[in-house]
């Protein structure tokens, strides 16, 4: 969901200016139906067919029963999910947490954007790179650290920091509106801010000409212009939030808040599995989801007078005074909360023998690192396998995307908006659902099952299971960015003779570089601590480390899981932040005008 | 710069080289042995057995038992696995009545140099071959609960004390507690065994837990005083000096067999017998021991095989009907969701 609102809110403020001309004729060809075709097949191998498998379910649950598989129609699991008090409340609850958060998270981010992008307060380099590492900290090593930090025994009560009964409070429904808000600001932050830029002062400006007070002008003109982007960032958190899995599994579980992708996870992780409940639910969840998308449509379309433009415009820096001071210890605390103690906690816990013990000198140890960075230990296998899925999925998945944007840049009809919708379904669902699809298509489907590539228990359907999760994030990207490209600059090349190889290498791929970076790094880290493909299709040659963290918390050992998850967080960040320099360096791949720092997508639009 | 920028861009490509050999490296060959193990010692076994057979052991270790359940649940008619070694004999009973596993040769059972309760855990269906035993003991924070306050029985467990304040694990993601649930109404009866979680599970908070991990956490470090905790989990901890103490209640405690299942398609029976064979030998069984992780505070069934010192193994305990446990199985878990997972 995130990037996918980013893109459509970079794109809220692009210039009407640039457009597409379209080959009226294209999809006559056969060419361009076996393209289609290609495309469909795509899509509904990684996403429809699997997702489709476990939702039939719904209706059809004995369709995969071990011993008397038959396609018996029952609707009693959709009758359950709404008419069961508990699986109702956790519908209840999790429309409730979203709501909350989206007012807080929204609020929140937006007020970092406003510092970050139009005060003087100082320190601007450094606290505008805690959003992207926030956005980057998967949500599940989030919700393991807040439990290392504040459960009784924990870190902030060894400190004494931390009274009992703020400890007690923290695991509910507050202690999950917290960890959620500082966890999504930075989406609000890149909306927002991308929109402050695109907005400038010129409005602003006229309206003090004309003597309104400041005030007057932020209520009556900047705020209402950016009334979309704060609507988009609300709707795009609240979806976060229904689908979120990380937490759900482990603060809002110990807190005894049932939510529906709880609820899923329970469905599906037992024997036997229950996938008719699983499947009405993903349903329900899929519903609510679908349902934000089309409000979202719906708001965008009636608010059609837009006076912002894609035009780089200078925008006011309010000088502060020395309240920019006040304001760099608000963002302080900010970063304190959502990165500098969630990370340190994992940090700490790496090096010390016991919880309870805490980091005094005769409880610190370095074994736990020592043993994940040993050749042959079985988190250092882990690690390293992630490493390489992720590299190839990242790969792969930016260069089929880079491939799908060109032809549905060009496609009419349906196969645009088709693909575009089954990508934010895809976002919406949660990965577990998608997980048992695979399986069910990969091993008891009877053409599927005997492919030798990929093939069920190899490495080689996990990847592809992370292709088929990453892909859709990866194509609206470089779409959106494909999108942007003026017709005229291929056609030009065309006429000089450009076959389309030398068009896409010399012309497209140059001009839409960063977003293909982009879609890269976000693949790449994604992968490296994707979990419930990496737990539901783990290779019989071993287990990626996502899975391994999981199951050495799972037995209690923190020192170990926190090890592995501390290398795994150093080891992404230290590629990422390298490519991405490689990649903007003198010599490097060539750069667009706009810096990555401000919004992930911003650069393409 | 220039030189960070390389090296990392070596590593990169290292990382790729590790991905590709990953992928292009040849799925798992007919006679490797595939186990899916959701016990702590499985892979220290596994290295074991490879090393005096030289066969080799694929060993599947998804994160937690329920995402192994829900993977074999998922497999269904088609499983990708030879053995599947697991805590909990319910488990694997439902496992053969959906013909996703096959009765284990009595030929190889009857191998096995088994002692008394040894004896009485080898299923007439034969289901499973057990290779060791523990069980759902009381656990209590000796910290939070004085020596003449703590329980002896499971009814001592309903007073304000304890109310509350008593963490259990969900069984619809532990095998082990659906065992332990299933002992609890075949020694209460089913209604007042009902009655008695009722009166005793009354947060949410702490009747959910997806693993042993969990809890014991917050049996250290939260709000409880007691929890239901697998004995060998609480021995672990005891051993590297959490002050918790294990208490059998007087009623009796359900055994919690480890048994190995066979897959109904496997084709790597002989070396899947062979694996079995190991399991129940010396050298398995010292395997079994060869760690400080939960599973490894075994108590053991084979003649001649001694515990680690400080676990008790003079238990009485009560053994699980399989068949009334597997018939209710999907009605008693439904039933604790309904009534205890948040």
């Amino acid at each position: 969901m995130t990037t996918i609102d980013q893109v459509r809110a970079a794109r809220s403020i692009r210039s009407p200016e640039v457009f597409v001309v379209r080959p009226g004729t294209a999809g006559r060809h056969l060419g361009d139906w076996l393209a289609n075709g290609a495309i469909a097949a795509v899509f509904g191998v990684l996403v429809l067919l699997p997702l489709g498998l476990v939702l039939i379910q719904t209706i059809m649950p004995a369709l995969f029963d071990p011993v008397n598989p038959r396609m018996t129609l029952d609707a009693g699991a959709l009758a359950r999910a709404f008419g069961e008090p508990r699986l109702l409340g956790a519908i209840f609850n999790s429309l409730l947490l979203a709501g909350g958060v989206c007012v807080l998270a929204t609020s929140l981010g937006a007020a970092y954007a406003f510092a970050m992008h139009r005060t003087n307060m100082p320190l601007r380099g450094f606290f505008v790179s805690v959003p992207w590492l926030v956005f980057l900290t998967p949500a599940y090593l989030k919700g393991l650290a807040w439990g290392l930090l504040m459960s009784p025994g924990g870190y902030l009560t060894q400190a004494g920091v931390l009274p009992d009964w703020l400890s007690t409070a923290f695991f509910g429904p507050a202690g999950l509106v917290f960890i959620h808000t500082f966890s999504l600001f930075p989406l609000p932050f890149f909306v927002i801010g991308g929109a402050l830029a695109g907005l400038g002062s010129e409005f602003e400006d006229a309206a003090r000409l004309s003597g309104a007070s400041l005030g007057q002008a932020w209520l009556r003109i900047n705020l209402p212009l950016l009334a979309p982007a704060f609507a988009l960032c609300a709707i795009a958190v609240f979806a976060e939030v229904l689908s979120d899995f990380g937490l759900a599994s482990t603060i809002a579980r110990t807190s005894g808040f049932g939510l529906l992708t709880y609820s899923i996870y329970v469905a599906a992780s037992a024997y036997p599995v229950d996938f008719a409940l699983a499947g009405s639910q993903s349903l329900v969840l899929l519903l609510l989801v679908l349902a934000l998308v089309l409000a979202d449509r719906l708001l965008r379309r009636q608010m059609t007078a837009r006076l912002i433009s894609g035009r780089s415009r200078p925008a006011r820096v309010y000088g502060l005074g020395h309240w920019r001071w006040l304001v760099a210890a608000g963002c302080l605390l900010v970063a304190l909360l959502a990165l500098v103690l969630p990370l340190g906690a994992i940090a700490v816990r790496s090096v010390c023998r016991t919880l309870s013990a805490g980091p005094a000198p005769g409880n610190l140890t370095l074994e736990f690192l020592r043993q994940a960075l040993t050749f042959n230990n079985p988190s250092n296998e882990a690690l390293l396998r992630s490493f390489g899925f992720a590299s190839i999925t990242a790969l792969v998945a930016a260069a089929a995307a880079v491939l799908l944007s060109l032809r549905l840049d060009r496609a009419s009809g349906v196969m645009r908006p088709a693909v575009l919708a089954i990508s934010l379904g895809t976002v919406a669902v949660p990965g577990i659902v998608l997980g048992f699809g695979y399986i069910l298509v990969w091993n008891r489907l009877p053409v599927f099952r005997d492919w030798p590539l990929p093939h069920y228990g190899d490495a080689s359907l996990l990847v592809t299971g992370y292709i088929g999760t990453a892909l859709p994030y990866c194509l609206v990207i470089i779409l959106a960015a494909v999108g942007q490209l003026a017709p005229n600059l291929t056609d030009a090349a065309r006429l000089h003779g450009a076959g389309w190889t030398r068009r896409v290498l010399r012309i497209v791929l140059p001009l839409v570089a960063m977003s293909v970076i982009t879609a890269f790094l976000f693949t790449f880290i994604r992968t490296m601590f994707e979990l419930p493909m990496s737990e539901l299709l783990v290779p019989v040659r071993g287990p990626a480390a996502p899975s391994v963290i999981i199951h050495l918390f799972g037995k209690d050992d923190d020192g170990p899981g926190s090890a592995l998850s501390l290398l795994a967080m150093l080891l992404v960040g230290a590629a990422s932040a390298t490519i991405w320099v490689s990649s903007a360096l003198p010599g490097g791949e060539p750069k667009l005008s706009t810096s990555m720092t401000s919004s992930p997508t911003s650069a393409s639009w | 710069m220039s030189l960070v920028v390389g090296l990392t861009r070596r590593a990169v490509a290292a990382g790729l080289a590790f991905g590709l050999a990953g992928l292009s490296a040849a799925p798992a060959s007919a006679g490797d042995l595939v186990i899916y193990s959701a016990v702590d010692f499985g892979g220290t076994v596994a290295k074991a057995f490879e090393a005096k057979t030289g066969i080799k052991v694929n060993l599947v270790e998804p994160g937690g038992t329920g995402e192994l359940l829900g993977k074999i649940a998922a497999e269904g008619s088609n499983p990708q696995f030879d053995l599947v070694w697991v805590d909990g004999s319910a488990i694997l009973e439902r496992m053969l009545g959906d013909k996703v596993l096959q009765p284990i040769p009595s030929a190889l059972i009857a191998k096995g140099d088994y002692n008394d309760v040894g004896k009485k855990l080898v299923p007439a269906s034969r289901a499973f071959i057990p290779t060791s035993v523990s069980t759902t003991s009381i656990t209590v924070n000796t910290k939070k609960v004085p020596a003449d306050k703590l329980p002896k029985s499971f009814a001592d467990l309903l007073t304000p004390d304890f109310i509350g304040l008593t963490g259990s694990k969900d069984p619809n993601l532990s095998g082990p507690s659906f065992q332990f649930i299933a002992g609890i109404f075949q020694v209460m009866g089913e209604d007042n065994g009902k009655d008695f979680f009722k009166k005793l599970l009354t947060d949410k908070k702490s009747s959910g837990f997806a693993s042993g991990g969990g809890l014991n956490k917050a049996l250290l470090t939260g709000d409880l005083k007691a929890g239901f905790s697998q004995d060998s989990s609480t021995y672990a901890k005891i051993d590297k000096g959490e002050p918790l103490a294990v208490i059998y209640p007087s009623e009796g405690v359900v055994a919690l067999p480890a048994g190995i299942g066979m897959s109904a398609k496997t084709g790597n029976a002989e070396a899947a017998a062979k694996f079995i064979e190991f399991a129940l030998g010396k050298d398995g069984q010292a395997a079994m021991q060869d760690g400080d992780d939960t599973d490894y505070y075994l108590a053991p069934i084979v003649n001649g095989v001694a515990a680690k010192k400080g676990r008790a193994t003079d238990i009485k305990y009560v053994y699980l009907d399989g068949a009334t446990a597997g018939a209710k199985e999907a009605e008693w878990k439904k039933w604790y969701k309904d009534n205890f997972v948040p």
